[in-house]
């Protein structure tokens, strides 16, 4: 099979799998996002035994590898349990592969976001207070957007790490990219020893990660009017 | 060895996690038997790569090969859906005790490692290591005599690696069995050794490699399907095996995917 | 009839006593200076005003009604502090500005926020919002600033600044503005400009509480000064009385330091 025979073949292929690196990218973000900042308020809890707990579980995701949590929440209910909770299909390792994600994304975002919140002054809340603002006012219409603006630029950072941490859930075969373009090595829909998809898939995290990289960088640059 | 790894790592992941307490569990031995746990959920996951003509997709996406409607058959017998995932093979005993999967059913070969680990049938497919080499060559190369000055190479882990070593020749060993065969295509090794039944797939006129062929057999293995240990399934797929004998049923299927030479007679 | 009544106030931090039985009255229209060095308490006084902290004993009443009483537990509600912090106003040190919102939006938003919680804004929503726009306008007016109004706080000098953070404060009317060393923060050459609107204020008969180490102003702007010492208010009277004519030693100390240095 020539190059340009086996190319749409191999394209639609990648496309395929960047479908699911898409998705667990997706589902990842809106997971940790909101989750990040539960676990950056119980990190910041005055109540102490909360926020040493908190601390201890963000020690313990962020100080092992991922590829382990992978497959320490996919492999362990079936392996100590009766059952695996997870299904045997693609959508249950999509379900896994989920889960460990946004568990471990939103640990790094916890504390992106308990830098931007104490990165606050506190003299912007005690003027919301003197003002006669409520503490949800305060949070809202003043400190929001500051915090938004700190956390911006190391946020960027972890969203780019992640579009490529995606490519981690092939551990628990999660059919993603890369997954995909190695399968024609192995021999896919009639073309076998093929190395060159493999390489190709770096084409779509580059071209994911350059549109990534424009809108939070505009988005950094809409938030400068202010410093 | 990769597996050994991982289970190590598994092992310090559990006496880290909460779940410690019960770190010793172990699944093979259910008090419920693996045919019932089965046909309760109503699916038998079967744990499968891309691997012509065992297990590979037609161009609507479905699931076919010698194994994989033997698979089919099977599952029906029991009443049950065969669903086919595919798996990372080096994880492949982790799915079966994790659940993750029911049987690994891909023409695996019945090696120490494999029949330690799982509970398997009885072999139903014969699989050789074969030499490949380049068509003109062919000729030189036709007994295991010939072939001492040549450079191998392949998979690494693989039973035609340990072959190649145990007769003390030159191997280098490569990622998968088809890149050992781009090794020989371009020419940066002499020969390769892979199984033979990915050899009549893979090579010769119509294929991808038709420049080369295959002469020596280094050795004979055979293919099984492998289950969790203390499973009861083993048994009631020889009987299923045995029974599609006497129908005549797999002498058809084999002919199908031209694996009629390599079935293992009764 | 006194506008402020603080009655025995204490506070401490920790084993720290910062604030020990401070008691003084305000009548409406007047200006009080708290003179002091660092450390003596005088902002922590302010702050407990503003209900920034709470005091640990003592009482403070606005217009003969208590808003705080150590004594009374309904007092110290969290959910009723709200209401009573709009009898004053506090103008910081470091301005605290929000950075985010132009010079016209800072001293509209709490406005805002306030009339938002009426029931019958939405129905005027328009008409108040320009209502609250046009005061706004004419305190930046007020304060020299009627060029600046769409300027963000990172655009404007120091002065500037705390010119908007006055006017921010006069947006809500309070009975007693407060001020924590208004002009510490600025480089000498811009203090000046906002003594002089501070000095205006005065003659428009603010009550005012001015927390301020610039003696000169002090006395020319107030009617009543406290010379506060390790947590004790250990001189009030006229600045005639305070600066003239101290009584107290500690007193003669603090200020011969300041006229001299």
């Amino acid at each position: 099979m020539t190059f340009s025979e086996q190319f749409p073949i191999v394209v639609n292929a990648l496309n395929g799998g960047f479908l699911q690196t898409l998705k667990l990218f997706f589902v990842t973000l809106i997971g940790a996002i909101p989750l990040g900042l539960i676990i950056s308020f119980g990190s910041m809890s005055r109540f102490k035994p909360l926020s040493y707990f908190t601390k201890i579980v963000v020690w313990i995701i962020r100080g092992t590898p991922l590829m382990i949590q992978l497959l320490i929440i996919y492999f362990m209910p079936g392996l100590v349990g009766e059952y695996n909770i997870w299904g045997g299909g693609e959508s249950g390792r999509f379900a896994a592969a989920s889960v460990a994600f946004i568990f471990n994304y939103s640990c790094y975002f916890s504390e992106i976001y308990r830098g931007g919140i104490q990165g606050v002054p506190k003299g912007q809340e005690e003027a919301g207070l003197v003002l006669g603002m409520t503490k949800s006012q305060i949070f809202f219409k003043v400190k929001l957007l500051q915090m938004i603006k700190r956390i911006v630029p190391p946020m960027s950072n972890e969203i780019i790490t992640l579009v490529k941490d995606t490519s981690l859930s092939r551990i628990i075969a999660l059919q993603e990219v890369i997954w995909a373009g190695q399968s024609f090595m192995k021999g896919n829909m009639g073309i076998a020893g093929v190395i060159w998809p493999l390489f190709f898939t770096a084409v779509y995290y580059l071209i994911f990660n350059g549109i990534l990289t424009v809108l939070l960088g505009r988005l950094e640059r809409k938030l400068e009017y202010f410093r | 060895m990769k597996r050994r790894v991982l289970s190590v790592l598994l092992c310090a992941g559990m006496a880290v996690s909460l779940l410690a307490g019960c770190g010793s569990g172990n699944s093979g031995k259910d008090s419920e038997s693996d045919k019932a746990y089965v046909q309760d959920k109503g699916t038998l996951v079967v744990g499968i790569t891309n691997f012509e003509p065992m297990d590979y997709k037609d161009e609507s996406g479905e699931w076919i090969g010698f194994d994989a409607d033997l698979a089919k058959k099977f599952a029906e017998s029991l009443g049950v859906e065969a669903e086919f995932v595919e798996i990372d093979w080096d994880n492949k005993i982790m799915e079966l005790d994790g659940k993750t999967i029911d049987c690994v059913w891909n023409g695996m070969t019945l090696t120490p490692e494999v029949t330690s680990s799982m509970d398997c049938t009885d072999a139903y497919l014969n699989n050789a290591q074969v030499v490949v080499v380049p068509k003109e060559v062919a000729d030189q190369y036709q007994d295991e005599e010939s072939l001492a000055d040549l450079n191998f190479a392949a998979e690494a882990g693989s039973a035609g690696e340990e072959e190649l070593e145990a007769r003390g020749l030159n191997v280098t060993p490569v990622t998968a069995q088809a890149d050992a065969l781009m090794e020989v295509a371009a020419g940066t090794s002499d020969a390769a050794v892979i199984d033979l039944l990915m050899a009549a797939a893979m090579i010769g006129d119509g294929t991808n490699y038709a420049d080369l062929t295959y002469t020596v057999h280094l050795n004979n293995e055979e293919y099984g399907v492998g289950f969790r240990q203390g499973s009861d399934l083993p048994d009631e797929l020889n009987s299923f095996f045995a029974s599609c004998y006497e129908d005549g049923s797999i002498q058809e299927l084999a002919e199908t995917y031209g694996v009629q030479a390599a079935l293992v007679e009764e | 009839m006194a506008i402020l009544e603080v009655q025995h106030i204490s506070k401490s931090f920790g084993n720290t006593e910062v604030l020990k039985d401070i008691s003084f009255s305000l009548e409406k229209g007047k200006v009080l200076s708290m003179i002091g060095s660092s450390g003596s308490g005088k902002t922590t006084l302010l702050r407990c005003l503003n209900f920034l902290e709470q005091p640990d004993g003592g009482v403070i009443r606005v217009n003969g009604e208590t808003l705080f009483d150590a004594a009374d537990p309904q007092t110290r509600q969290e959910s009723e502090i709200r209401k009573k912090r709009l009898h004053f106003g506090l103008v910081f040190q470091s301005f605290n500005l929000f950075p985010q919102y132009t010079a016209l939006q800072n001293v509209m938003l709490a406005k805002e926020l306030l009339e938002k919680e009426k029931p019958d804004y939405k129905a005027r929503k328009k008409e108040i919002h320009e209502q609250i726009e046009q005061e706004a306008k004419m305190l930046l007016d007020q304060m020299g600033l009627s060029d600046r109004v769409s300027n963000y706080p990172h655009q404007l000098s120091g002065g500037q600044c705390q010119r908007v953070a006055i006017a921010r404060a006069l947006a809500l009317k309070p009975d007693i503005l407060c001020f924590d060393e208004p002009t510490s923060a600025l480089d000498p050459e811009l203090t000046g400009e906002v003594l002089k609107v501070i000095k205006g204020l005065a003659d428009q008969e603010t009550t005012m509480i001015i927390v301020t180490h610039e003696m000169a102003f002090a006395r020319d702007v107030s009617s009543q000064v406290i010379f506060m010492d390790d947590g004790c208010i250990m001189e009030q009277g006229t600045p005639e009385e305070v600066f003239g004519n101290p009584k107290e030693e500690r007193t003669k100390q603090f200020l011969s330091r300041y006229t001299k240095g």
